[in-house]
């Protein structure tokens, strides 16, 4: 039986979905199976982000309306054989899959792969629901302000009372010369509101949008930016390899000098 | 902790008082309705599920409840659920038996208004009584009942969203967050940090006091009154907040005592 772990995090626009291809691919790299359920139905874009649109075939729906096989619907990456999308219908609306088939999805799924990764819209309604029922793990993103921390805290209680109690964070789109200068709440502050063990720091990285675009995940890059090696690292964490949080990571007190050294070398 | 001594007994809570209605709006919110209870008698305990809230958003609040409460008992015992007017289809029913024998609880009977209910009760072999039943406690009966007196003890940290009412007072062992309430008839403690809505006396009690070990609140009520709280002290101590003709103040924890006596002497 594979691990169901759900990316989620209140807050639109945070990251879900960039951590969610990543992560899978990375695990895909590390010799993982994996399947990616898009679980945004109506705004899916997993499968643009891993640069599979065009072969999206069948979606999720089709599988649970009984038009096609579960294997069908499973697109393949060509560049990783051991991963798969699951993809989501863009035109069907939210109220057309129940929890109970979410969960029926990811068991039949978590049979014949190691990871069963979700990604969850937005928002705590419906999609939240389905999206976290067959989880027994999540990742919850947020980036470093009041209000993505506060949706993440308010996801973290809903997660415990749906007895998903294995969750881990992940901060998105530090920028260490801010939080240095005040003027962005640290890894700290975040920590000590949502008290939920880390799992990674991903830095500020405008590698993301151009990978974002060519549908090409950054840990797929020869020499991956900080991000991607971030997102890499969260893989390695997940599969339990104690994993040195990047310099740019660092909590420590010497922490800021060093981050402004890589800042300045970009200018 | 001599940095504390030196603080003055009583502290004006409020930089300015407003009107309640001027407070921002508490955003959409899981509320622990009073209407959920989880009470003892002779041996057994009885779960009442309240009437008037969809199973979807009464899931998170049970849950929330019972993991708050999960030290009271060491052995197992068994619980009738009195779901009143409540339908429950079995896969809610197989929830419900899950989610208590987590906390070791073993659902054993079901009382019921529904006959679907009780069907779908039998077929998973629970003991069924239909009908309104003699109450566990003669005060659910009371046609203008008083607040129940018993304090609710939750173990948990409240999350931002996480909206606790109770019809007396309320005994946090863990965090407010920033974006969660209390509300309480009577006192609230907070054995942890207090950074969300405290609403102590909410039905006008202006004895009611709010307590904690960081007093960092959003937002405190006593009965009628309201402040904003200081910045807390830094390093933290514990506090507590009571009201008085000039509104609520907040004194540390080791002088609050005096402050009373002082404040009471004639
Ligand atoms: N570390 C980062 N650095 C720079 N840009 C980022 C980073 N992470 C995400 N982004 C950008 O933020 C935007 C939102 O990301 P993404 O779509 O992954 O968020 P999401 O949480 O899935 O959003 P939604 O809630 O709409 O599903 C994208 O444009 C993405 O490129
Ligand atoms: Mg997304």
């Amino acid at each position: 039986m594979g691990r169901t772990i759900v990316i989620t995090s209140g807050k639109g626009g945070v990251g879900k979905t960039t951590a969610s291809a990543n992560i899978g691919v990375a695990l895909a790299k590390l010799g993982r199976s994996v399947v990616l359920i898009d679980a945004d139905f109506g705004l899916r874009n997993l499968d643009l982000l891993l640069g599979l649109e065009n072969r999206v075939v069948y979606t999720a729906i089709d599988v649970l309306t009984g038009q096609c096989r579960l294997d069908q619907a499973l697109v393949r990456d060509k560049r990783l054989n051991k991963l798969v999308l699951l993809p989501a219908a863009q035109s069907r609306n939210k109220d057309a899959i129940t929890p109970e088939q979410m969960r029926q999805l990811a068991s039949a799924l978590s049979k014949h792969y190691d990871y069963v990764l979700i990604d969850c819209p937005a928002g705590i309604e419906a999609g939240f629901r389905n999206a976290i029922a067959p989880a027994q793990e999540a990742l919850v993103v947020t980036t470093p302000e009041i209000a993505a921390v506060r949706d993440a805290d308010r996801v973290i209680g809903l997660l415990e009372a749906y007895r998903i109690r294995n969750n881990h964070l992940i901060l998105n789109r530090l920028r260490p010369a801010m939080v240095a200068a005040n003027d962005m709440m640290s890894v700290e502050d975040v920590q000590e509101i949502l008290s939920i063990p880390l799992i990674g720091i991903v830095p500020e990285d405008e590698k993301v949008i151009v990978s974002t675009n060519k549908g090409e995940p950054l840990v797929l890059a020869e020499s991956p930016s900080l991000a991607g090696q971030a997102f890499m690292n969260i893989a390695r964490r997940l599969e339990g390899e104690k994993v040195e949080f990047l310099d740019l990571e660092a909590v420590s007190g010497g922490l800021f000098s060093r981050i402004r050294r890589l800042f300045g070398a970009k200018g | 902790m001599s940095e504390a001594e030196s603080t003055p007994v009583e502290e004006p809570a409020s930089e300015e008082t407003e009107s309640p209605e001027a407070t921002p709006e508490v955003e959409q919110s899981t509320p622990i309705v009073s209407g959920l209870a989880l009470e003892h008698g002779e041996g057994r305990y009885r779960l009442t599920l309240p009437p008037d809230l969809d199973w979807i958003d009464l899931w998170p609040q049970l849950q929330l409840y019972l993991v708050g409460q999960e030290h009271l008992w060491s052995e197992t015992l068994p619980v009738d659920c009195a779901c009143g007017q409540r339908l429950l289809d079995q896969s809610q029913l197989q929830q419900l038996a899950e989610a208590l024998s987590e906390h070791q609880l073993r659902l054993d009977k079901i009382i019921t208004e529904r006959r679907q209910t009780a069907i779908a009760a039998a077929t998973l072999g629970y003991s069924v009584q239909q009908g309104v039943l003699p109450p566990l406690l003669a005060k659910e009966t009371d046609p203008d009942p008083e607040p129940t007196t018993n304090p609710l003890y939750l173990k948990t940290t409240l999350r931002s969203g996480m909206e606790i009412h109770h019809d007396a007072s309320v005994i946090i062992v863990g965090d407010v967050n920033a974006g969660a309430s209390i509300i309480a008839a009577g006192d609230i403690i907070v054995w942890g940090r207090l950074r969300g809505i405290a609403h102590a006396g909410a039905k006008g009690h202006l004895g009611a006091r709010i307590m904690t070990l960081e007093m960092a609140a959003t937002q405190l009520r006593i009965a009628d009154l309201l402040a904003r709280t200081p910045d807390p002290p830094n390093p933290p101590y514990p506090e507590v907040a009571y009201a008085t003709d000039q509104g609520i103040q907040i004194a540390p924890a080791y002088t609050w005592g005096r402050a009373l006596a002082v404040s009471k002497a004639p």
